[in-house]
Protein backbone atom coordinates (compact mmCIF):
# COMPACT_ATOMS: atom_id res chain seq x y z
CA UNK A 1 0.00 0.00 0.00
CA UNK A 2 1.40 3.41 -0.93
CA UNK A 3 0.85 6.75 0.77
CA UNK A 4 -1.71 9.14 -0.68
CA UNK A 5 -0.15 12.12 -2.50
CA UNK A 6 -0.90 14.83 0.11
CA UNK A 7 0.60 12.71 2.89
CA UNK A 8 3.66 11.97 0.81
CA UNK A 9 4.22 15.66 0.03
CA UNK A 10 3.66 16.70 3.65
CA UNK A 11 6.23 14.16 4.78
CA UNK A 12 8.72 15.11 2.09
CA UNK A 13 8.44 18.85 2.74
CA UNK A 14 8.84 18.36 6.48
CA UNK A 15 11.97 16.32 5.83
CA UNK A 16 13.54 19.19 3.88
CA UNK A 17 15.39 21.81 5.96
CA UNK A 18 14.53 25.48 5.60
CA UNK A 19 16.73 27.18 3.02
CA UNK A 20 16.66 30.81 4.21
CA UNK A 21 17.26 33.78 1.89
CA UNK A 22 19.22 33.23 -1.32
CA UNK A 23 21.93 35.83 -0.94
CA UNK A 24 22.62 35.08 2.72
CA UNK A 25 23.27 31.41 2.04
CA UNK A 26 26.80 30.08 2.41
CA UNK A 27 25.89 26.50 1.52
CA UNK A 28 22.90 24.49 0.38
CA UNK A 29 20.50 23.50 3.19
CA UNK A 30 21.25 19.83 2.48
CA UNK A 31 23.58 18.02 0.13
CA UNK A 32 22.58 17.03 -3.40
CA UNK A 33 22.78 13.35 -2.45
CA UNK A 34 20.43 13.81 0.51
CA UNK A 35 18.06 15.93 -1.55
CA UNK A 36 17.85 13.24 -4.22
CA UNK A 37 17.36 10.58 -1.53
CA UNK A 38 14.41 12.47 -0.11
CA UNK A 39 12.95 13.20 -3.53
CA UNK A 40 12.61 9.45 -3.98
CA UNK A 41 9.36 9.83 -2.02
CA UNK A 42 7.78 11.43 -5.10
CA UNK A 43 5.59 9.45 -7.48
CA UNK A 44 7.49 8.30 -10.61
CA UNK A 45 5.63 10.71 -12.91
CA UNK A 46 6.25 13.64 -10.54
CA UNK A 47 9.93 12.73 -10.17
CA UNK A 48 10.31 12.46 -13.95
CA UNK A 49 8.72 15.87 -14.59
CA UNK A 50 10.84 17.53 -11.91
CA UNK A 51 14.01 15.91 -13.18
CA UNK A 52 13.25 16.99 -16.77
CA UNK A 53 12.64 20.56 -15.58
CA UNK A 54 15.97 20.59 -13.73
CA UNK A 55 17.70 19.13 -16.79
CA UNK A 56 16.47 22.12 -18.74
CA UNK A 57 17.11 24.77 -16.13
CA UNK A 58 20.42 23.76 -14.56
CA UNK A 59 23.32 25.12 -16.56
CA UNK A 60 25.52 22.28 -15.37
CA UNK A 61 23.27 19.84 -17.20
CA UNK A 62 23.36 21.72 -20.50
CA UNK A 63 25.38 20.28 -23.34
CA UNK A 64 27.96 22.84 -24.39
CA UNK A 65 28.57 23.84 -27.97
CA UNK A 66 25.05 23.69 -29.41
CA UNK A 67 23.61 26.47 -31.54
CA UNK A 68 20.66 28.55 -30.29
CA UNK A 69 18.33 26.71 -32.65
CA UNK A 70 19.50 23.29 -31.43
CA UNK A 71 19.14 24.29 -27.78
CA UNK A 72 15.67 25.73 -28.38
CA UNK A 73 14.60 22.61 -30.27
CA UNK A 74 15.81 20.35 -27.48
CA UNK A 75 14.16 22.55 -24.85
CA UNK A 76 10.84 22.36 -26.69
CA UNK A 77 11.11 18.59 -26.92
CA UNK A 78 11.77 18.25 -23.20
CA UNK A 79 9.04 20.78 -22.38
CA UNK A 80 6.51 18.81 -24.44
CA UNK A 81 7.31 15.72 -22.36
CA UNK A 82 6.54 17.48 -19.06
CA UNK A 83 2.98 16.69 -18.05
CA UNK A 84 2.50 18.68 -14.85
CA UNK A 85 1.01 22.09 -15.81
CA UNK A 86 2.65 23.95 -12.90
CA UNK A 87 6.12 22.77 -13.91
CA UNK A 88 5.37 23.44 -17.57
CA UNK A 89 4.37 27.05 -16.81
CA UNK A 90 7.38 27.59 -14.58
CA UNK A 91 9.86 26.19 -17.10
CA UNK A 92 8.27 28.21 -19.90
CA UNK A 93 8.65 31.36 -17.80
CA UNK A 94 12.33 30.57 -17.13
CA UNK A 95 12.95 29.93 -20.83
CA UNK A 96 11.27 33.22 -21.71
CA UNK A 97 13.50 34.98 -19.20
CA UNK A 98 16.55 33.36 -20.79
CA UNK A 99 15.30 34.46 -24.20
CA UNK A 100 15.17 38.05 -22.93
CA UNK A 101 18.69 37.84 -21.54
CA UNK A 102 19.92 36.17 -24.73
CA UNK A 103 18.41 39.05 -26.74
CA UNK A 104 20.20 41.54 -24.48
CA UNK A 105 23.51 39.73 -24.99
CA UNK A 106 23.07 39.43 -28.77
CA UNK A 107 22.29 43.11 -29.05
CA UNK A 108 25.15 44.03 -26.74
CA UNK A 109 27.50 42.21 -29.10
CA UNK A 110 26.20 44.46 -31.88
CA UNK A 111 24.27 41.73 -33.67
CA UNK A 112 21.29 42.73 -35.79
CA UNK A 113 17.73 41.42 -35.50
CA UNK A 114 17.68 37.60 -35.82
CA UNK A 115 16.31 36.47 -39.18
CA UNK A 116 14.20 33.57 -37.91
CA UNK A 117 12.37 32.81 -34.69
CA UNK A 118 14.43 29.78 -33.66
CA UNK A 119 16.87 31.68 -31.45
CA UNK A 120 14.48 31.91 -28.46
CA UNK A 121 11.39 30.45 -26.85
CA UNK A 122 8.06 31.82 -25.72
CA UNK A 123 5.65 34.61 -26.38
CA UNK A 124 8.19 37.44 -26.47
CA UNK A 125 10.29 36.24 -29.42
CA UNK A 126 8.24 38.11 -32.03
CA UNK A 127 8.04 41.22 -29.85
CA UNK A 128 11.80 41.23 -29.29
CA UNK A 129 12.43 40.99 -33.02
CA UNK A 130 10.02 43.84 -33.76
CA UNK A 131 11.49 46.11 -31.07
CA UNK A 132 15.12 45.02 -31.41
CA UNK A 133 16.51 48.54 -31.51
CA UNK A 134 14.40 50.07 -28.74
CA UNK A 135 15.73 50.50 -25.19
CA UNK A 136 14.85 47.38 -23.14
CA UNK A 137 12.93 46.14 -26.18
CA UNK A 138 9.99 48.31 -25.02
CA UNK A 139 9.39 45.73 -22.28
CA UNK A 140 10.40 47.69 -19.19
CA UNK A 141 6.78 47.78 -17.97
CA UNK A 142 6.44 44.01 -18.14
CA UNK A 143 9.98 43.41 -16.85
CA UNK A 144 11.07 46.31 -14.62
CA UNK A 145 14.49 44.70 -14.11
CA UNK A 146 15.39 44.83 -17.84
CA UNK A 147 16.90 48.37 -17.87
CA UNK A 148 19.10 47.48 -14.91
CA UNK A 149 20.19 44.24 -16.58
CA UNK A 150 21.03 46.23 -19.69
CA UNK A 151 23.12 48.64 -17.60
CA UNK A 152 25.03 45.80 -15.92
CA UNK A 153 25.71 44.25 -19.32
CA UNK A 154 26.94 47.56 -20.72
CA UNK A 155 29.21 48.08 -17.69
CA UNK A 156 30.56 44.54 -17.92
CA UNK A 157 29.30 43.83 -14.38
CA UNK A 158 28.72 40.11 -14.94
CA UNK A 159 28.46 39.34 -11.23
CA UNK A 160 25.86 42.03 -10.65
CA UNK A 161 23.87 40.85 -13.66
CA UNK A 162 23.87 37.28 -12.39
CA UNK A 163 22.81 38.46 -8.95
CA UNK A 164 19.97 40.46 -10.47
CA UNK A 165 18.72 37.55 -12.57
CA UNK A 166 18.92 35.07 -9.70
CA UNK A 167 17.00 37.58 -7.58
CA UNK A 168 14.29 37.87 -10.25
CA UNK A 169 13.85 34.09 -10.37
CA UNK A 170 13.90 33.84 -6.56
CA UNK A 171 11.17 36.49 -6.26
CA UNK A 172 9.06 34.72 -8.85
CA UNK A 173 9.33 31.48 -6.89
CA UNK A 174 8.47 33.41 -3.72
CA UNK A 175 5.27 34.71 -5.34
CA UNK A 176 4.36 31.28 -6.68
CA UNK A 177 4.81 29.71 -3.26
CA UNK A 178 1.75 31.58 -1.95
CA UNK A 179 -1.01 29.05 -1.45
CA UNK A 180 1.30 26.05 -1.88
CA UNK A 181 2.35 24.63 1.46
CA UNK A 182 2.14 20.87 1.52
CA UNK A 183 1.65 19.94 -2.11
CA UNK A 184 3.76 18.91 -5.08
CA UNK A 185 4.06 22.51 -6.26
CA UNK A 186 5.71 23.39 -2.93
CA UNK A 187 8.22 20.57 -3.52
CA UNK A 188 8.98 21.89 -7.02
CA UNK A 189 9.51 25.41 -5.67
CA UNK A 190 11.80 24.09 -2.93
CA UNK A 191 13.93 22.11 -5.36
CA UNK A 192 14.27 24.98 -7.83
CA UNK A 193 15.27 27.26 -4.95
CA UNK A 194 17.79 24.66 -3.85
CA UNK A 195 19.23 24.78 -7.38
CA UNK A 196 19.51 28.59 -7.20
CA UNK A 197 21.26 28.42 -3.81
CA UNK A 198 23.60 25.73 -5.15
CA UNK A 199 24.48 27.98 -8.07
CA UNK A 200 24.96 31.08 -5.96
CA UNK A 201 27.06 29.35 -3.30
CA UNK A 202 29.22 27.81 -6.03
CA UNK A 203 29.98 31.29 -7.29
CA UNK A 204 30.88 32.30 -3.76
CA UNK A 205 33.11 29.24 -3.55
CA UNK A 206 34.93 30.32 -6.66
CA UNK A 207 35.36 33.81 -5.22
CA UNK A 208 36.69 32.27 -2.01
CA UNK A 209 39.11 30.14 -4.04
CA UNK A 210 40.31 33.20 -5.97
CA UNK A 211 40.75 35.08 -2.70
CA UNK A 212 42.64 32.11 -1.24
CA UNK A 213 44.94 32.02 -4.28
CA UNK A 214 45.62 35.75 -3.94
CA UNK A 215 46.44 35.36 -0.26
CA UNK A 216 48.76 32.42 -0.99
CA UNK A 217 50.50 34.47 -3.67
CA UNK A 218 50.90 37.39 -1.30
CA UNK A 219 52.24 35.11 1.41
CA UNK A 220 54.67 33.44 -0.99
CA UNK A 221 55.85 36.83 -2.24
CA UNK A 222 56.45 37.88 1.34
CA UNK A 223 58.28 34.60 2.02
CA UNK A 224 60.46 35.11 -1.05
CA UNK A 225 61.22 38.62 0.19
CA UNK A 226 62.36 37.17 3.51
CA UNK A 227 64.46 34.54 1.70
CA UNK A 228 66.15 37.23 -0.38
CA UNK A 229 67.10 39.17 2.78
CA UNK A 230 67.62 36.40 5.33
CA UNK A 231 69.31 38.66 7.87
CA UNK A 232 67.10 41.62 7.35
CA UNK A 233 65.78 41.43 10.92
CA UNK A 234 69.33 41.46 12.28
CA UNK A 235 70.55 44.30 10.10
CA UNK A 236 69.64 47.06 12.50
CA UNK A 237 72.19 49.35 14.10
CA UNK A 238 74.77 47.52 16.13
CA UNK B 1 -42.09 5.72 2.89
CA UNK B 2 -41.87 5.40 6.67
CA UNK B 3 -39.19 2.75 6.29
CA UNK B 4 -37.10 5.11 4.18
CA UNK B 5 -37.45 7.90 6.73
CA UNK B 6 -36.46 5.52 9.51
CA UNK B 7 -33.45 4.39 7.46
CA UNK B 8 -32.39 8.04 7.11
CA UNK B 9 -32.79 8.38 10.86
CA UNK B 10 -30.38 5.50 11.46
CA UNK B 11 -27.93 7.02 8.96
CA UNK B 12 -28.13 10.33 10.81
CA UNK B 13 -27.58 8.57 14.11
CA UNK B 14 -24.32 7.00 12.96
CA UNK B 15 -23.16 9.88 10.71
CA UNK B 16 -21.36 12.01 13.35
CA UNK B 17 -19.30 9.06 14.50
CA UNK B 18 -18.52 7.74 10.98
CA UNK B 19 -17.80 11.10 9.37
CA UNK B 20 -15.81 12.25 12.40
CA UNK B 21 -13.74 9.06 12.18
CA UNK B 22 -13.08 9.55 8.46
CA UNK B 23 -12.01 13.16 9.08
CA UNK B 24 -9.74 12.13 11.95
CA UNK B 25 -8.15 9.41 9.83
CA UNK B 26 -7.33 11.87 7.05
CA UNK B 27 -6.24 14.69 9.37
CA UNK B 28 -4.03 12.50 11.55
CA UNK B 29 -2.49 10.87 8.49
CA UNK B 30 -1.47 14.19 6.91
CA UNK B 31 -0.14 15.63 10.18
CA UNK B 32 1.47 12.30 11.08
CA UNK B 33 3.38 12.11 7.81
CA UNK B 34 4.58 15.69 8.35
CA UNK B 35 5.74 14.67 11.84
CA UNK B 36 7.68 11.73 10.41
CA UNK B 37 9.29 14.02 7.84
CA UNK B 38 10.25 16.49 10.58
CA UNK B 39 11.81 13.67 12.61
CA UNK B 40 13.99 12.79 9.63
CA UNK B 41 15.31 16.34 9.50
CA UNK B 42 15.77 17.06 13.22
CA UNK B 43 17.55 15.54 16.19
CA UNK B 44 15.07 16.38 18.95
CA UNK B 45 11.46 17.33 19.69
CA UNK B 46 10.03 14.10 18.28
CA UNK B 47 7.37 13.78 20.96
CA UNK B 48 6.18 17.30 20.28
CA UNK B 49 5.67 16.57 16.59
CA UNK B 50 3.76 13.37 17.28
CA UNK B 51 1.68 15.17 19.93
CA UNK B 52 0.61 17.82 17.43
CA UNK B 53 -0.12 15.25 14.76
CA UNK B 54 -2.84 13.56 16.86
CA UNK B 55 -4.81 16.80 17.36
CA UNK B 56 -7.36 15.87 14.64
CA UNK B 57 -8.39 12.78 16.61
CA UNK B 58 -10.69 14.87 18.83
CA UNK B 59 -13.35 15.01 16.10
CA UNK B 60 -14.05 11.30 16.30
CA UNK B 61 -14.56 11.68 20.07
CA UNK B 62 -17.04 14.52 19.50
CA UNK B 63 -18.76 12.28 16.93
CA UNK B 64 -19.10 9.44 19.42
CA UNK B 65 -20.59 11.77 22.06
CA UNK B 66 -23.06 13.27 19.55
CA UNK B 67 -24.05 9.77 18.45
CA UNK B 68 -24.85 8.77 22.04
CA UNK B 69 -26.75 12.00 22.65
CA UNK B 70 -28.87 11.30 19.56
CA UNK B 71 -29.42 7.68 20.48
CA UNK B 72 -33.10 6.92 21.02
CA UNK B 73 -35.87 4.94 19.39
CA UNK B 74 -35.81 5.75 15.67
CA UNK B 75 -39.40 6.51 14.65
CA UNK B 76 -40.87 8.40 11.67
CA UNK B 77 -41.27 11.37 14.06
CA UNK B 78 -37.67 11.44 15.34
CA UNK B 79 -35.86 10.25 12.17
CA UNK B 80 -35.84 13.57 10.24
CA UNK B 81 -34.28 15.39 13.19
CA UNK B 82 -31.72 12.63 13.73
CA UNK B 83 -30.82 12.73 10.06
CA UNK B 84 -30.48 16.52 9.89
CA UNK B 85 -28.49 17.03 13.08
CA UNK B 86 -26.42 13.87 12.69
CA UNK B 87 -25.45 14.38 9.05
CA UNK B 88 -24.65 18.08 9.28
CA UNK B 89 -22.68 17.81 12.51
CA UNK B 90 -20.82 14.86 11.00
CA UNK B 91 -19.92 16.85 7.90
CA UNK B 92 -18.68 19.72 10.07
CA UNK B 93 -16.49 17.29 12.03
CA UNK B 94 -15.21 15.66 8.84
CA UNK B 95 -14.09 18.91 7.22
CA UNK B 96 -12.69 20.36 10.44
CA UNK B 97 -10.55 17.25 11.05
CA UNK B 98 -9.19 17.29 7.50
CA UNK B 99 -8.31 20.95 7.58
CA UNK B 100 -6.94 20.73 11.08
CA UNK B 101 -4.60 17.99 9.88
CA UNK B 102 -3.22 20.37 7.26
CA UNK B 103 -2.89 23.16 9.82
CA UNK B 104 -1.01 20.79 12.13
CA UNK B 105 1.27 19.67 9.31
CA UNK B 106 2.12 23.31 8.57
CA UNK B 107 2.71 23.96 12.29
CA UNK B 108 5.10 21.00 12.46
CA UNK B 109 6.87 22.17 9.32
CA UNK B 110 7.25 25.73 10.61
CA UNK B 111 8.21 24.92 14.21
CA UNK B 112 10.86 22.47 12.98
CA UNK B 113 12.75 25.44 11.53
CA UNK B 114 11.85 27.94 14.25
CA UNK B 115 11.14 26.08 17.51
CA UNK B 116 10.33 29.39 19.26
CA UNK B 117 7.09 29.75 17.25
CA UNK B 118 5.82 26.30 18.21
CA UNK B 119 2.98 27.60 20.42
CA UNK B 120 1.91 30.33 18.04
CA UNK B 121 2.00 28.03 15.03
CA UNK B 122 -0.69 25.91 16.68
CA UNK B 123 -3.16 28.83 16.78
CA UNK B 124 -4.78 28.05 13.38
CA UNK B 125 -5.27 24.41 14.37
CA UNK B 126 -6.77 25.54 17.69
CA UNK B 127 -9.19 27.90 15.92
CA UNK B 128 -10.32 25.07 13.64
CA UNK B 129 -10.82 22.96 16.77
CA UNK B 130 -13.00 25.75 18.15
CA UNK B 131 -15.35 25.51 15.16
CA UNK B 132 -15.59 21.74 15.62
CA UNK B 133 -16.53 22.38 19.27
CA UNK B 134 -19.30 24.77 18.12
CA UNK B 135 -20.77 22.03 15.91
CA UNK B 136 -20.43 19.54 18.76
CA UNK B 137 -22.02 21.69 21.48
CA UNK B 138 -24.97 22.87 19.41
CA UNK B 139 -25.63 19.34 18.16
CA UNK B 140 -25.91 18.32 21.83
CA UNK B 141 -28.22 21.25 22.58
CA UNK B 142 -30.51 20.44 19.65
CA UNK B 143 -30.46 16.72 20.43
CA UNK B 144 -32.31 17.53 23.66
CA UNK B 145 -35.33 18.75 21.65
CA UNK B 146 -35.79 15.71 19.44
CA UNK B 147 -39.03 13.82 20.17
CA UNK B 148 -38.83 10.27 21.48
Amino acid sequence: MTLAHPDRHAMLLSALPYHGPLFGATQTPLSRIRLNQRLSLLEPDEARDLSEARRLLEWAQQEPGGTDAQIVRQARRILAGIEHPFIQDLVTWRLELRTLVAALRHRHRGESTPRDRHWGHGRWVGHLMRHWNEPSFALERAFPWLPQAERHLRDGAAGELERLLLGVVWERLERLSDGHYLDFEAVVIYVLRWDLIARWTTYEGRAALARFDTLVEQALTGYEGIQMHPNSDQSGPA
Amino acid sequence: MNEFVVALGWAGLFAPMALGAIGSVIGCAVAGQAAIGAMVDTDSGYGRYIGVSVMPSSQVIYGIVIMFSLQREVTPESAPALFGIGLLSGLALLVSAMRQGQACASAIHASKTKPEIFGLSLAPAAIVEGFAVFAFVFALVLAGGIPG
